[in-house]
C-alpha cells in the first residue's frame, strides 16, 4: 500500500470517527437530566463550553506551532499554526454565538458588557487581525516570520480572558470545571459536557488535518504557477540571427 | 559607528523633523480626534451630568482609535528605499524600533494634551488627583506608540497595509484603555489605582521588549 493511500485510509477512519463522536455527544446532550434551575436551556451548554475551551485550545497548538516555526524556520510548522488559529476561530465564533443564545433566556439579554464575555470578543479580533494579516503578505516567508511574532504577542490574551472573571468579578459565572477544588457540577452532565468535549476536540483535529492538506495542496499550486514548467505560447519562436548583416544565403 | 542611544535620537529627531515639515499630527489628526469628542453629544444627547459621566471614558477611546493613526502613519510614509537606506547605513534595528516609538509617543503625548482639553471643556470632566495624570498619560502614550510601532512593521509591504493596522492594534490595545479608564475612574472616587498603574507599567515593559526584541527579525523580512 502506498503512502498516499494510507493517508487517504487514515482519513477517512477521520472523516468517520469525527462524524460518529458528534453523533454521540448529540445523543448525550439530549438526553442527559436538566439542571435543576436552568432545565433543559442547560443543554447548550453541551455546546457553548466545549467549543470555548477547544478554541483555547486551537490557539494553544497555534503558539506551539510557531514556536516550532521560529525554531526549525520550517514552513510546515506555519502551515499548522496558522491552520489552527483559522480552525480556532471558527470555534470562538461559534462559543460566542452559543454563549449569546444561552444568555438571552439566562440573563434577559444577548449580550452583557462582562469582563470574560468581552475580552472573549476581543480574542475573536485578535485572531481575525492575525488571519488578516496573513492573507496580505503574499511572500511565504515573510508571513510566517511576520504572523508568528503576532501570534506570540496575541496569545498573552488567553490566560487573560479566563481568569478575568476572578480578576474583575465580573457577571459571568466562575468556572466550573477547571476551578481549584471539586467540580462545581453533577455526575451525569459532567459526563456530558466531557462527552462533548471528546467529540468537538476530535472534530478540531478532523478540521486541522484537512485545513492543512488545503494549505498544502495551496502551496503547491502556487508553486506551479510561479515557475510554470510548459512551455508557453510562442517560446519557439526566437529572435533573428543579424550577426552577419541579415545577409540571405 | 555611533551608540544605539545616539542612533536612536536620531531616528527620533527625523520623525519629528518630518511630522513639523508635514504637521500631519498637529492639523489633522488631533482636530479629528477633536471633532469625534464634539460629535458624541450631538448623537446621545446634551445631557450635561451623562456627558460627565461618560466624557473621561470617550476621551480614553478616542485616545486609543485615533492614537493608532499617530502611531502608525509611518507605515502609510515610509518608501522601502528609505528602509533600505536605514538598513545600509548600519542603524541598529532596535534604534530603529526605539526611535521610531520614542517619536510617537511624544506625539501621542501631545494629541492626548490637546484632546484632553477638548475633553475636560466639553464634558465638564471631573479633574480629581490630576498630578496622577501626569503618569498615566505618558504610560499610555509609550504603550501606544510602542505597540503601534510593532504592528506598523509587522505589516510593512502587506497588501492592505495601513488598513490592517488598526484591526492589530485595537484589541492588543485593550488592557491599556482598561487601566487608563479605571485609574480616571479611581481617582474620581478615590479607590485604589495602584494595580492599574502597575498593569499599564508591565504593558509597557513587555511591548518594549517585544518591540526591541523583533525588531531585527522584522526588518530581515522587509
Amino acid at each position: 500500500m502506498t503512502d498516499a493511500s494510507s493517508d487517504a485510509k487514515t482519513l477517512r477512519w477521520l472523516d468517520l470517527a469525527a462524524a460518529g463522536a458528534l453523533l454521540v455527544a448529540l445523543g448525550f446532550a439530549l438526553f442527559s437530566p436538566p439542571d435543576v434551575i436552568q432545565g433543559d436551556l442547560t443543554r447548550m451548554m453541551y455546546i457553548h463550553v466545549p467549543t470555548i475551551l477547544v478554541a483555547y485550545g486551537a490557539f494553544a497548538v497555534t503558539t506551539v506551532a510557531t514556536i516550532g516555526y521560529l525554531i526549525t524556520k520550517s514552513l510546515k510548522w506555519d502551515t499548522i499554526a496558522a491552520s489552527s488559529a483559522e480552525v480556532g476561530v471558527v470555534f470562538l465564533g461559534l462559543a460566542i454565538a452559543t454563549g449569546m443564545i444561552w444568555g438571552k433566556p439566562v440573563w434577559g439579554v444577548w449580550w452583557t458588557w462582562d469582563a470574560r464575555l468581552t475580552t472573549t470578543a476581543i480574542m475573536f479580533f485578535i485572531y481575525l487581525g492575525y488571519l488578516g494579516l496573513r492573507r496580505s503578505i503574499p511572500d511565504p516567508v515573510a508571513r510566517a516570520q511576520r504572523s508568528a511574532i503576532l501570534g506570540i504577542v496575541a496569545v498573552v490574551q488567553i490566560p487573560i480572558v479566563h481568569f478575568s472573571v476572578q480578576w474583575w468579578n465580573a457577571l459571568h459565572q466562575a468556572p466550573t470545571i477547571l476551578r481549584p477544588g471539586d467540580p462545581q457540577i453533577d455526575s451525569p452532565l459532567l459526563g456530558a459536557l466531557l462527552v462533548g468535549l471528546f467529540a468537538f476536540a476530535i472534530v478540531y483535529v478532523w478540521l486541522l488535518v484537512r485545513r492543512v492538506q488545503l494549505a498544502n495542496l495551496d502551496a503547491e499550486l502556487e508553486a506551479r504557477d510561479a515557475a510554470p514548467d510548459v512551455p508557453m505560447a510562442g517560446e519557439a519562436v526566437s529572435a533573428p540571427d543579424l550577426s552577419d548583416g541579415g545577409a540571405v544565403s | 559607528m555611533s551608540s544605539l542611544s545616539t542612533q536612536m535620537a536620531a531616528v527620533t529627531r527625523r520623525d519629528l523633523e518630518r511630522e513639523r515639515r508635514t504637521g500631519e499630527v498637529l492639523w489633522i489628526t488631533i482636530p479629528f480626534g477633536a471633532i469625534a469628542l464634539i460629535l458624541v453629544p450631538m448623537a446621545v444627547g446634551a445631557d450635561v451630568p451623562l456627558l460627565r459621566q461618560i466624557g473621561p471614558g470617550l476621551y480614553w477611546v478616542v485616545v486609543m482609535l485615533f492614537g493608532v493613526l499617530i502611531a502608525v502613519r509611518r507605515t502609510s510614509m515610509e518608501t522601502p528605499a528609505q528602509r533600505d537606506l536605514l538598513a545600509l547605513l548600519g542603524i541598529d534595528p532596535a534604534a530603529v524600533f526605539g526611535g521610531r516609538a520614542m517619536a510617537s509617543g511624544l506625539m501621542l503625548l501631545v494629541f492626548e494634551l490637546i484632546v484632553g482639553a477638548v475633553a475636560v471643556l466639553f464634558y465638564d470632566i471631573d479633574l480629581s488627583g490630576w498630578p496622577w495624570l501626569l503618569l498615566v498619560l505618558p504610560l499610555a502614550a509609550a504603550g501606544l506608540a510602542a505597540l503601534g510601532t510593532i504592528a506598523g512593521s509587522i505589516a510593512t509591504n502587506a497588501t492592505v497595509g495601513p488598513a490592517l493596522i488598526p484591526l492589530i492594534v485595537a484589541p492588543l490595545a485593550v488592557p491599556l484603555l482598561l487601566a487608563a479608564s479605571e485609574i480616571v475612574e479611581g481617582l474620581r472616587t478615590d479607590t485604589g489605582i495602584l494595580r492599574w498603574l502597575l498593569l499599564m507599567v508591565i504593558v509597557d515593559l513587555v511591548l518594549c521588549i517585544a518591540g526591541v526584541v523583533t525588531a531585527r527579525p522584522l526588518q530581515e523580512t522587509q
